[in-house]
């Protein structure tokens, strides 16, 4: 089951705005790439191309599997999800008046992923207890950290080859960036997932990438195939050390 | 004029009234609290419900209950394409708040004309065994044709909470309008929850209309009593709310029960509207509102 993401020369925006120029990554079966960018630079963006959310003007964007070539930019979204790619939104995007429980069980609506509903609900709860305390609780009175996890919980009920995760630490308190961001690498290592994840916070992304993009106005600056490298580049020091 | 005979008899029948009125209220609870869909034509359709069980039952001598629920099929078909129609024309292209109002408001006298030009203005009823008998519980007469009402209503509220909580569609449907986009990162297409959601709705309408005529008899514009009723219950009870609807719904029966036996039946039609003012100032979330 190899599954990769390769997104080839997309131009993308909002209306007369365009937001993408020309932009190409690749996500490999069982990596963990950081898109690394401060705010406006395009990485929620280009992650809405990938679900069909925002329709490229130009480019290819494709779900290689099992020697099949899919053009994401024909599909729906319910159609990309349905092909197990699931997406962790920023903001988080709970049903605020449905329990967590019901959060959950939504996130295996996908035909694909409800025969496996014990088996991912009994791995959410014992990754993040603390959504099995509050199974009947409603997901809008829980506190941000709580939240963010059960939005990364409800993405992987719906048993994803791929997960997108767009800006995991926004308003969160810095204690809780790194046990969320250690959550997702436990759970890729365990779900031999393949992660593709923007973030502004380096620090945090590095922790777990295996490479990562930096994208500044819309174009990928610079490609780090390994970490050392990328903490030794001049946009990261001049973007994210303030060297 | 005050004995303790006649107030048990009220709160019986108050119940009984209650269990129906549920039924009546569940297609608004869905589409107007879940849906936010205004689908003020629901009575309409509650009505239309009551002529075609009153057309098979005159022309086939079919029971009109059983009857309503043989039909339903052909009414969640109704209700989805106007789900569709509606969503194409309004939702869409984002002017469903006074747009789409208008639109069912419209709906409601088409279907009202539409049924005095086929059936003229004349009362309508309809003939089963269980109309016309009473049993006695405990020194109360209780009328069978209110006690069947109240048992499908009590059914109906029951299967549409399973189908709310238990099923994946059911989710969806809770979920439709507190985040589209996010339900189509679960997977589920948000026009199509909602077209199925509007086709039970109009589903349970139809049923709902084959009780009334079996508790009363109706002429086209019956419709209009309940128009008051229906969203009454529906904010009582907390817009979404299953249980809530039933609960509010026997609220409502009781007191309409209360005023019609005490005060006289006139006043009967201005408990709703009064509950529904009560509501809104002292609780707008309703009783069982999230």
């Amino acid at each position: 089951m190899a599954s990769r993401i390769v997104v080839h020369n997309v131009d993308a925006g909002y209306g007369a705005v365009r937001v993408l120029h020309r932009l190409s990554i690749e996500v490999r079966e069982g990596e963990t790439v950081a898109l690394l960018g401060t705010n406006g630079n395009g990485k929620s963006t280009l992650i809405k191309c990938i679900m069909g959310i925002v329709r490229p003007e130009a480019g290819e964007v494709l779900l290689e599997s099992d020697g099949a070539r899919i053009d994401l930019t024909k599909r729906s979204t319910e159609e990309i999800v349905g092909l197990g790619i699931a997406m962790v939104p920023e903001g988080r995007r709970l049903f605020p008046k449905l329990t967590v429980e019901e959060n959950l069980l939504l996130g295996a609506y996908r035909p694909g992923a409800r025969g496996d509903i014990t088996r991912n609900l009994a791995f959410c709860f014992e990754a993040f207890p603390v959504l099995r305390a509050r199974r009947t609780q409603l997901a809008g009175s829980m506190s941000g950290g709580e939240q963010q996890m059960l939005a990364v919980a409800r993405a992987l009920m719906s048993s994803p080859r791929v997960l997108l995760v767009d800006e995991p630490s926004v308003g969160l308190a810095p204690i809780l960036v790194s046990r969320v961001i250690a959550k997702i690498k436990e759970l890729k290592d365990r779900h031999h997932l393949t992660v593709l994840m923007a973030e502004q916070n380096f620090n945090q992304a590095t922790k777990i990438a295996d490479r990562a993009y930096i994208i500044v106005h819309g174009k990928i600056e610079f490609e780090g195939q390994s970490m050392q490298e990328l903490r030794g580049n001049e946009l990261v020091k001049k973007y994210y050390m303030g060297l | 004029m005050f004995s303790w005979d006649l107030l048990a008899n009220a709160v019986v029948a108050g119940v009984l009234l209650g269990g129906f009125y549920a039924a009546v209220s569940l297609g608004v609870s869905l589409t107007f609290g879940l849906l936010d869909v205004v689908n003020i034509a629901h009575p309409a359709f509650v009505i239309l419900g009551s002529y075609a069980a009153y057309a098979m039952n005159s022309s086939f001598g079919l029971d009109p209950i059983l009857t309503g629920m043989l039909l339903t099929p052909l009414f969640y078909v109704l209700g989805a394409a106007v789900y569709q129609v509606y969503y194409a024309s309004f939702e869409r292209r984002g002017e469903e708040s006074l747009r789409g109002l208008v639109f069912f408001f419209g709906l409601l006298f088409i279907i009202e004309v539409s049924l005095s030009l086929t059936y003229g203005v004349d009362y309508r009823l309809v003939e089963a065994p269980y109309i016309g008998k009473s049993i006695e519980l405990g020194g109360v007469g209780v009328a069978v044709r209110l006690l069947v009402p109240f048992a499908v209503g009590l059914a109906m509220t029951l299967a549409l909470h399973l189908f709310l909580s238990r099923t994946f569609y059911g989710r969806a449907i809770k979920a439709v309008s507190q985040d589209r986009l996010a339900l189509r990162l679960m997977g589920a297409n948000p026009v199509r929850i909602k077209t199925i959601a509007f086709g039970i709705g109009i589903a349970a309408a139809s049923l709902s209309g084959a009780l009334l005529v079996t508790i009363a008899p109706v002429v086209p514009s019956t419709d209009r009593d309940y128009i008051g009723r229906v969203f009454a219950i529906a904010v009582l009870g907390g817009l979404g709310s299953i249980g809530g609807t039933l609960v509010a719904a026997i609220i409502l029966g009781v007191a309409e029960s209360l005023m019609a036996t005490f005060f006289g039946p006139s006043w009967s039609l201005a408990v709703s509207f009064g509950i529904l003012l009560l509501a809104l100032a002292v609780r707008p979330t309703g009783l069982f509102g999230r």
